[in-house]
């Protein structure tokens, strides 16, 4: 204990109400544990398995739900004497995402349990993998420590890697996975030699310190070398969750050659923790300015974002025109769609300003909403693709004949995604302009005009692809026999879009929810003192 | 004689880091490209061991944080090497340009 409780990180053991705080994550833990048992002791089922899963997440959504009243009024920054180095914390924006990625969950899981389960052998492997990797994404967004966004990214990752390439002899999985787990181990070893540089530059391994130093150093009108590197390697691991321009080489390869239902898991959740991250980390930088006129410190970082955002939703959709599979379509249009929620990431806004909390309101929003869309969308993806054996756009011809009730949903959520009013994801694309346009009379009007034009001009483009879909499906018919799908399946899909629908009517009860998770982030502002003397001074003595 | 200082040590990070950024950008080879990794992974210890001790007496962090990275290198390289024996078994091949069968 001695030598532990030398160290910054690790003097502070969490009491038991810290415990009960983080019981989510440990439930989660619980029920991966369940699923290793199982075979032991019921067999290997898929469906026992899979009701076993769906009870753990389910105890996992009510204890989420039961912990939120107290984080909060009083946000817990655990495993830390030093409440600002954070190594877990739970407050609002962590709590809202696990609400989200529970439900979400349940709904792959439901999706999973249609099509797969029949035919699955391998059940408690698939489940523990995609349970780790949710956990991992828990872990992404709850911590302001380097290693733990280093150890949660790798978490989430990982078992992302294996569960794409589940089906061995499936030649298109085994690429995909190959694919996948190159680009992430780069990307992960060149994040990590991004943090061992900021480590040795700021003397900690704190985001706060961290932004303390970058804005000090900032401030002077220099950008000292090393450090932009560093900040640079560092953002590729959140760049490489969030599938952006130009860490998303895996993106398209992964969503096609993965099951459907992985597909729909890692475009939702993997980008949405990645997101979070980032918003995170922006935030605690832009709470490291002493005061809110003083933020153009930061626009070279705003900037940065900014343009990459803006990139990554230009080629996201100029990718998707040629593409003939769905899945790929739909998987560029999430790279598209990652674009335009990076846009509200790109607004630092200083947390003491009038309207600090309007980007990451409107971010939990998009992911809200975004998870409906995608759920919808490849839920009908994966009924017909089930039905007729190609996930090809010519597989969707006459659908409105064939299978209305798969149909309609689809066109709601395929406009939904396009952004155009009746659905909810009009309200999205609003709240993230909204956001862009509170920073428009400030420090970054150039980027925040920049963001508005370019994120109006791509939902122009965006509607040609999407439409082309619906076109197929209602005024193409060549006579193909009728898709008979399971009851769930349609249900599944049916309520997606009823919920687009819905959340267009009750928008303000969910604008207020979103922006409830937004709130109160835990303070993770102010510095802890370095515990050792910088960089040069070592330097200088080494010599 | 001249005493090893921090510089010394950064340079020989720096440098596995370069090797294992060209080895991970001319490799075709999966397990190369994986050993690129591995080098760079191996220059993040160098770099956080150094710092510690050249940073302060009762710095812990960074070794810590080196622990986790052998600890994360060694899980990645037990799953990618289970991967591309899959990509073997399906393609015969560990040759990245070779597996083309996912496009546009």
């Amino acid at each position: 204990m001695t030598l532990l409780g030398q160290t910054s990180a690790w003097s502070g053991i969490p009491v038991g109400e810290h415990l009960w705080v983080f019981s989510p994550m440990i439930a989660l833990i619980a029920t991966m544990l369940a699923v290793v048992a199982c075979p032991i002791v019921v067999g290997r089922s898929a469906r026992t398995i899979a009701r076993v899963a769906t009870l753990g997440v389910i105890v996992t959504l009510g204890l989420t739900l039961a912990t939120w009243g107290e984080v909060s009024t009083n946000p817990v920054s655990g495993l830390s004497t030093q409440p600002t180095s954070g190594m877990l914390i739970a407050d609002n924006l962590s709590i809202g995402f696990q609400v989200i990625l529970m439900v979400f969950l349940l709904g792959v899981i439901y999706l999973w349990k249609i099509g797969s389960a029949g035919s699955e052998e391998n059940a408690p492997e698939f489940f523990i993998l995609l349970l780790g990797s949710a956990l991992g994404m828990i872990l992404m967004v709850s911590t302001s420590n380097l290693l733990m966004i280093v150890l949660g990214i790798e978490m989430a990752s990982l078992p992302s890697y294996a569960i794409v390439g589940f089906n061995k002899r499936d030649r298109k999985g085994a690429e995909a996975s190959v694919k996948y787990m190159i680009f992430g181990a780069v990307c992960a070893a060149i994040m990590l030699y991004g943090v061992s540089l900021l480590y040795g530059m700021v003397g900690s391994l704190s985001v706060a310190d961290l932004a303390r130093y970058t804005v000090e150093q900032f401030a002077g009108g220099q950008h000292p070398l090393l450090l932009s590197v560093g900040l640079l390697c560092l953002l590729v691991g959140p760049a490489f969750k969030i599938s952006a321009v130009p860490f998303h080489f895996w993106c398209p390869d992964a969503f096609e050659g993965a099951r459907i239902e992985v597909t729909t898991w890692l475009s939702v959740a993997s980008k949405a923790a990645g997101l979070i991250l980032l918003a995170r980390m922006v935030s605690t930088f832009a709470g490291a300015v002493d005061e809110p006129l003083a933020m153009s410190v930061l626009k070279p970082l705003a900037w940065t974002i900014g343009i990459m955002a803006a990139v990554t939703c230009t080629l996201g959709n100029f990718a998707a025109y040629p593409q003939q599979s769905v899945k790929r379509l739909l998987a560029y249009s999430s790279i598209a769609h990652a674009g335009y929620m990076m846009m509200a990431v790109a607004v630092f806004l200083h947390p003491q300003a009038d309207r600090s909390g309007e980007p990451m309101a409107a971010l939990m929003f998009y992911i809200i909403v975004y998870v409906f869309m995608n759920l919808g969308a490849f839920g009908v993806t994966a009924l017909v693709s089930w039905e007729t054996g190609s996930d090809r756009i010519e597989g969707f011809t006459g659908l409105m004949r064939r299978a209305p009730w798969l149909a309609v949903p689809m066109v709601v959520c395929l406009i939904s995604l396009v952004g155009l009013p009746p659905m909810a994801g009009f309200l999205a694309k609003w709240w993230v302009l909204v956001a862009l346009g509170s920073l428009a009379d400030g420090w970054g009007a150039n980027l925040a005009w920049f963001l508005i034009i370019v994120a109006v001009v791509n939902t122009l483009i965006s509607l040609y692809y999407y439409l082309r879909i619906v076109v197929v499906m209602t005024l193409r018919d060549t006579g193909e026999p009728v898709i008979r799908s399971p009851i769930g399946g349609l249900a599944l899909v049916n309520f997606c879009a009823l919920m687009l629908l819905a959340l267009l009517v009750v928008s303000a009860p969910l604008k207020a929810t979103a922006d409830r998770f937004s709130r109160n982030l835990f303070d993770a502002t102010t510095v802890t003192q370095p515990a050792g003397e910088p960089v040069a001074a070592a330097l200088d003595r080494a010599d | 004689m001249a005493t090893i200082s921090l510089n010394h040590y950064l340079i020989v990070g720096a440098v596995l880091f370069c090797t294992g950024l060209f080895t991970m950008m001319t490799k075709r080879n999966a397990i190369g490209i994986l050993i690129g990794v591995e080098l760079v992974l191996n220059s993040v210890n160098v770099n956080l061991i150094a710092f510690d001790r050249y940073l302060g007496p009762n710095r812990m962090d960074g070794q810590l944080m080196a622990l986790f990275v052998i600890v994360l290198a060694a899980a990645e390289a037990a799953l990618a090497v289970g991967i591309c024996i899959n990509l073997y078994k399906n393609v015969a091949t560990v040759d990245v340009d070779r597996a083309t069968s996912l496009r546009g």
